[in-house]
């Protein structure tokens, strides 16, 4: 199979006069973390929002490559990016359904499967066989995903009780129960401490190596950045302003400079 | 501790509450105008509005000295706290009490037509706040216009009936079918906005139905209404008196003694077997993939999106079901009352139907039925006390606002546990 799995060209996103993203191109890989990283405002989450649909983007391509057949994101919106193009996202600000039961929103994710197996609700009014058993392999996927983060004793609590770090690891599970082909995790290290972090990390190089899912990552926390990454694409202005290995960005002039500034 | 300035304080806001009250009260109650012969004369009503004040007072007062304690005696909220524990652990034995209850009480001694009357009067917000439970509990739409649902199932019943003879029994799923059509035609253009926008369009879709009733008066018969609306029949029994020759009647055939409960008793059991369907239908559809993304859609819009939930034909789904049981309903009001007009469906009814829905708890089917049972209850209790009941009814809204603002029953049980599932 092909590695690339995504490739953005010539992205434009303007605001008004206010062009948020000037004609950026990269290139994402399969098994692969890329991290954008960048200051306030580089444009990151905008990326983000083209991606997944939340923006339309004012110009340029954006190519998945659903396997071996290219897909371009542009044509589709809102939620079919996450139900026909399986890309899907975690929020800067953590967005779980706080009074729904932590079992729940892992099978929210699983709705359009769920959906069809109720046949759009007829068999599961009736309570059909064929609609039970699926909606048994639904739990069963949850309780795995809840397995690996350790938050199996927890299902049955609401989401929104859960501890800040828990909630971070279940927004991304219950990502990764739309199976997709790119994860895009906005900032999933923010608010963790070392533990947690260690944590985050050895769960997204689990997504990465076991579920051949590629991963695009905004982060700020540089020793998840510079620990887990494959590849970093450094925005600056929503300008591209270097793309290489973690150690190449570490050594980068032009990121230095965007970071600290230069000397007159 | 009761320290002398904290008493000091609480006779101070009484007597500030008695002024207040005083102020309110005289002039209201106070001062009564008559008309005798000629000219219009006051007379004074200073003893009960002594009365009045005397009871703000004391009642204040009382408030005052029960706020010292270190612990307050927080007598209403205790009572629903240990009655919604209750229900967690016993809830599914209560309901079949309650369903049991239901059957027999036609039957039971005290139960008179009035009782019977006001109970099918009950069942019928309790069937319309299960619908509307979809939608404002589960869907989180706060939809004002749900009366109108009501009026297009009570309406399409009427003229269905009326104009081509059909019966109850294939007029009412036509009636609900109407009303689900008008509940995805008003769904398309209001889903694309949130909260208090929703609340305000879905308002003005029931005034515009209203209207509509009133001023088409070719085919509604404008404020007159339609009057001879069939009654429903027993499997082709009728319930008159004297049945058309050679057509046997509900007595007739049983041979029973004529008598108008009959049929009072029957509308009652169908107005409980509707209530039951939709229950059923809403506690089975909830937890199905569609009702949970319902209650993800009130939850977090943007993270449904996210997961790929398609949120318009969520919403929709939710305005139509819903819409779909207050045409059941509606059509159960015109059956029962033989007669529909536009005044039978003003926002007060809206109003009264989503505060059954809030106060009972959002999403809580039990809340439903005892919040449908307090308010309707109170204001049938009071009302030999005519306009004053309004009091009564704003006065329950009051203290359950107070004591539980998130409604009687607000606990939510997740629709599917791990637990379970392992076991």
């Amino acid at each position: 199979m092909n590695k690339n799995l995504l490739k953005v060209e010539n992205l434009t996103m303007k605001f008004g006069g206010l062009t948020a993203i000037d004609d950026l191109s990269f290139s994402a890989n399969n098994n692969e973390i890329t991290s954008i990283i960048g200051p306030n405002g580089a444009g990151k989450t905008t990326v983000f929002n083209c991606l997944t649909g939340f923006y339309k983007p004012t110009a340029g391509e954006m190519l998945l490559n659903r396997n071996d057949e290219i897909v371009a994101l542009k044509k589709f919106t809102d939620y079919k990016i996450a139900q026909k193009a399986k890309v899907a996202r975690t929020f800067q600000n953590i967005r779980l359904f706080p009074a729904m039961s932590v079992l729940e929103n892992l099978l929210v994710a699983q709705h359009n499967e769920l959906m069809v197996a109720s046949g759009y609700s007829i068999f599961g009014i009736l309570n059909l066989k064929r609609y039970r058993d699926k909606e048994k392999g639904a739990i069963e996927k949850a309780k795995y995903w809840l397995d690996i983060i350790g938050l199996t004793n927890r299902a049955d609590d609401n989401a929104g009780d859960l501890p800040y770090g828990d909630q971070r690891k279940l927004e991304i599970v219950r990502a990764m129960c739309i199976e997709p082909r790119l994860l895009c995790l906005d900032e999933p290290a923010a608010g963790l401490n070392p533990k947690e972090s260690s944590e985050l990390n050895k769960l997204l190089e689990f997504i990465k190596n076991d579920k051949k899912t590629g991963i695009l990552l905004i982060e700020h926390d540089m020793s998840v950045v510079m620990g887990i990454s494959d590849h970093v694409v450094v925005l600056n202005y929503g300008k591209k302003i270097f793309q290489g290995s973690p150690t190449e960005t570490r050594n980068s002039k032009a990121v230095i400079e965007a970071y600290l500034g230069v000397d007159e | 501790m009761q320290t002398s300035s904290d008493i000091k304080k609480i006779i101070k806001d009484s007597l500030f509450t008695g002024l207040i009250s005083l102020a309110l009260f005289g002039p209201i109650v106070g001062l009564k105008t008559s008309s005798k012969g000629e000219g219009l004369f006051v007379t004074p009503h200073i003893g009960i509005v002594v009365l009045l004040v005397a009871a703000c007072i004391t009642g204040r007062f009382l408030i005052g000295l029960n706020s010292l304690r270190k612990k307050e005696i927080n007598f209403i909220a205790k009572i629903t706290s240990s009655i919604s524990r209750y229900m967690d652990n016993k809830g599914k034995h209560v309901a079949i009490t309650g369903v049991m209850f239901a059957i027999v009480f036609p039957f039971l001694p005290f139960t008179d037509r009035y009782v019977l009357d006001v109970s099918i009067m009950i069942l019928t917000y309790i069937m319309l706040g299960w619908g509307l439970n979809i939608v404002v509990g589960l869907a989180g739409l706060l939809d004002l216009g749900y009366v109108a649902f009501y009026a297009v199932g009570a309406y399409s019943y009427a003229l269905i009936a009326t104009t081509f003879g059909w019966s109850f029994w294939v007029c009412l799923p036509l009636a609900g079918l109407f009303a689900g059509f008008f509940g995805i035609l008003l769904g398309f253009p209001v889903l694309r906005l949130r909260g208090d926008y929703l609340a305000i369009v879905t308002l003005g879709f029931g005034e515009i139905i209203r209207i509509i009733l009133i001023n088409w008066y070719e085919v509604t018969n404008g404020p007159d209404g339609i009057t001879g609306i069939p009654r429903p029949s027993f499997f082709g029994l009728e319930f008159k008196k004297f049945p058309d020759e050679g057509v046997d009647s509900f007595h007739t055939f049983f041979n029973l003694e004529y008598s108008t409960m009959h049929r009072i008793i029957f509308l009652y059991y169908l107005i409980l077997v509707l209530a039951l369907i939709t229950n059923y239908f809403t506690l089975r559809i909830r937890k199905l993939p569609v009702g949970r993304a319902w209650e993800a859609l009130r939850e977090d819009e943007i993270a449904c999106k996210s997961l790929g939930v398609n949120p318009t034909n969520t919403k929709l789904t939710a305005f139509a079901i819903g819409a779909t049981f207050g045409g059941f309903a509606g059509a159960f009001f015109a059956t029962r009352q033989a007669f529909v007009s536009p005044e039978s469906f003003t926002f007060i009814e809206s109003a009264i139907i989503v505060a059954i829905v809030v106060l009972g708890g959002m999403g809580s089917q039990t809340g439903v039925v005892l919040a449908a049972i307090f308010l309707i209850g109170i204001t049938e209790i009071f009302r030999d006390l005519e306009q004053y009941r309004m009091i009564a009814f704003g006065g329950a809204m009051v203290l359950i606002m107070i004591f539980k603002p998130k409604g009687i029953l607000a606990n939510r049980k997740p629709t599917v546990t791990l637990k379970d599932h392992i076991k």
